[in-house]
């Protein structure tokens, strides 16, 4: 039987474009101290046995072999440790793998760290690098990129279900209004010194009217790309409860995988996975995944669904972090996540049901549309939120009490990677 | 000299390049059938499944495949226009990337289409794939033109 594992401390940089102040250990460092200072735990930095370290891409600084760096700059030999790596689910495996090795009782106190500093490359350089994480032989050559590849599932996803261009812009302006509440969020001028100059809070007509990057997406359907850190630290039941009188349980975790090339993704006729809250009817022309949907997403939600006893996911979750690199992702992940019937993820946007007042909020931090996309923290900084928002202390953490989801008491993470490649799904409990 | 972009923080230009010596394997068919203007793609006869791109091994039995003529015809399954991309192919922009439903194939093929008004693709449009003359033994030696 694996151990309880809780979540009981955490701590985020402020995220930006460019934080040339700071190394890429200089940023864990920062984000460190917040989790082991700033918390109300009862935990020296000793007490901690071994780290998690979770980063995407070797490329952007050029440095192999970076969590070793990470060990030493933050002074954890000869402790074990070991390195993440799985694209833009990079976060959520890491959160994952720390929650293995504590409910198998190899680590009793574990800290995951996860960073990215992509700002030493151009934007383009920086998209290219990121193009990497596709095929190579077939996909970039002809001039792939991220955004196109989720465009064309967009646009797919459009002709599938007749979802619009409105119903994308309106996660926009909920996520990038949600950051402008919390001080790490690189959108937010008004809260956090290194923040984008032309952040602040948007309408559904500024994204209609942004520039399209790859159409159907525009530049403010785009998520972020960011420098920073986040850094949890996870405990076995017997230190929880003594480090912190409000652990928050990991109660559910699940993977699942699908094609990179996302054109070889099954296309089978009424194959979708049903959740226990769905009718295999309701699907039984659909063809599934094709290039609209997510199996990986639906697959990780299902394991991690089942294992925390979920049977009705829009009912019993209070807040969602997930994974909204483009506005159709947050759309397409609802359905996977059974939050919407398949095709219905828009019309669950357009009746502000994930609002920040809505039945279930989704990305009250503001996701990677308002906050931050630094790839390897990503889905470390979805921990940690979630830590915040169901111990109550989100407004404390984010100087604003407008992010706080009122008595939050079990919330779902969700971390994606390529197209779709990687996927994770956890959930987190009071 | 190094290139000094500030001195506080310090920031120094490093740059870096890399030429790979890069093996296809045993997909090397696909391009070494380009000249002769040959569309290739893989088959499992045990699974019936057709590959494009190929591949030398079948996901679902992991029997070895073999190679099968395609027609080259086919239609849109769904497309997208970048006006932005990886350094690498700024210079290209804007152009356009459609995922092709081929006949004989069971996947979906990336490429990009070329044609003179980029307002007329559309999601259903029958295409044909062309290949280039003079192939560089990349993707981008394959392409879509509509056939309509």
């Amino acid at each position: 039987m694996p151990r309880k594992v809780a979540a009981v401390a955490g701590g985020l940089t402020y995220f930006s474009k460019a934080r040339k102040d700071k190394t890429q250990e200089e940023l864990a460092a920062e984000a460190a101290r917040m989790a082991l200072f700033e918390s109300d735990i009862n935990l020296t930095k000793d007490e901690i046995d071994g780290t998690i370290v979770s980063y995407f891409s070797d490329h952007f600084e050029n440095q192999l072999l970076f969590g070793s760096i990470i060990q030493d700059y933050l002074g954890f030999n000869p402790k074990p440790s070991v390195r993440i790596e799985g694209g833009g689910a990079t976060g959520g495996l890491a959160v994952r793998d720390a929650y293995a090795h504590v409910a198998s009782g190899l680590l009793d106190v574990a800290m995951v760290i996860g960073f990215e500093k992509m700002s030493e490359v151009n934007t383009a350089k920086g998209n290219e690098f990121i193009a990497l994480a596709s095929d190579t032989d077939w996909d970039f050559p002809i001039g792939g990129f991220y955004s196109g590849y989720y465009a064309l599932m967009a646009k797919r996803h459009i002709e599938e279900f007749g979802t619009t261009e409105e119903q994308m812009a309106m996660v926009a302006v909920k996520n990038r209004n949600n950051a402008q509440h919390n001080k790490f969020a690189q959108t937010n001028p008004k809260m956090n010194p290194f923040a984008m100059k032309d952040g602040g809070k948007i309408t559904v007509d500024d994204v209609l009217k942004s520039p399209y990057v790859a159409f159907p997406l525009k530049r403010l359907d785009i998520c972020l790309m960011s420098d920073g850190a986040a850094v949890l630290i996870l405990a076995s039941e017997e230190k929880a409860k003594k480090i912190t009188d409000t652990p928050i349980w990991i109660t559910g975790t699940g993977a699942g995988t699908d094609a990179m090339r996302a054109g070889d993704r099954a296309r089978k006729v009424g194959g979708v996975p049903v959740l226990p809250h769905e009718n295999k009817e309701w699907y039984r022309k659909l063809e599934y995944p094709g290039v609209h949907s997510f199996l990986a997403g639906r697959e990780s939600a299902r394991q991690a669904y089942k294992m925390a006893g979920i049977t009705n996911p829009l009912k019993q979750l209070d807040v969602i972090e997930l994974h909204d690199a483009y506005t159709s992702s947050e759309i397409q992940t609802y359905e996977d996540l059974g939050l919407a019937k398949y095709g219905e993820g828009g019309k669950l946007i357009e009746q502000g049901v994930t609002t920040i007042d809505g039945d279930l909020p989704v990305n009250p931090s503001g996701g990677l549309i308002g906050s931050m996309h630094a790839v390897g923290a990503t889905g470390v900084m979805q921990a940690v939120e979630m830590l915040w928002q169901l111990q109550g202390v989100s407004g404390k953490f984010h100087g604003s009490n407008k992010t706080q989801v009122k008595n939050a008491e079990r919330g779902l993470i969700h971390s994606h990677a390529g197209t779709g490649t990687y996927v994770t799904a956890t959930v987190m409990e009071r | 000299m190094t290139e000094v972009y500030s001195i506080d923080p310090l920031v120094i230009k490093t740059p870096y390049e890399i030429a790979y010596k890069h093996s296809y394997g045993g997909t090397s068919k696909f391009f070494t059938s380009l000249p002769s203007g040959k569309l290739m793609a893989t088959r499992c006869d045990h699974c019936k499944v057709t590959y494009l791109p190929p591949r030398s091994d079948c996901p679902h039995c992991l029997g070895e495949t073999k190679w099968v003529e395609l027609s080259g015809k086919g239609t849109i399954h769904t497309f997208t226009t970048l006006h932005f991309s990886g350094e690498k192919f700024l210079k290209d922009l804007p152009f356009q990337l459609v995922y092709v439903d081929l006949e004989g194939a069971d996947t979906l093929f990336l490429t990009r289409i070329k044609i003179k008004d980029m307002n007329k693709v559309r999601v259903g449009m029958k295409i044909r794939m062309r290949i280039s003359r003079e192939p560089e033994f990349r993707s981008s030696d394959v392409w879509a033109e509509p056939d309509e």
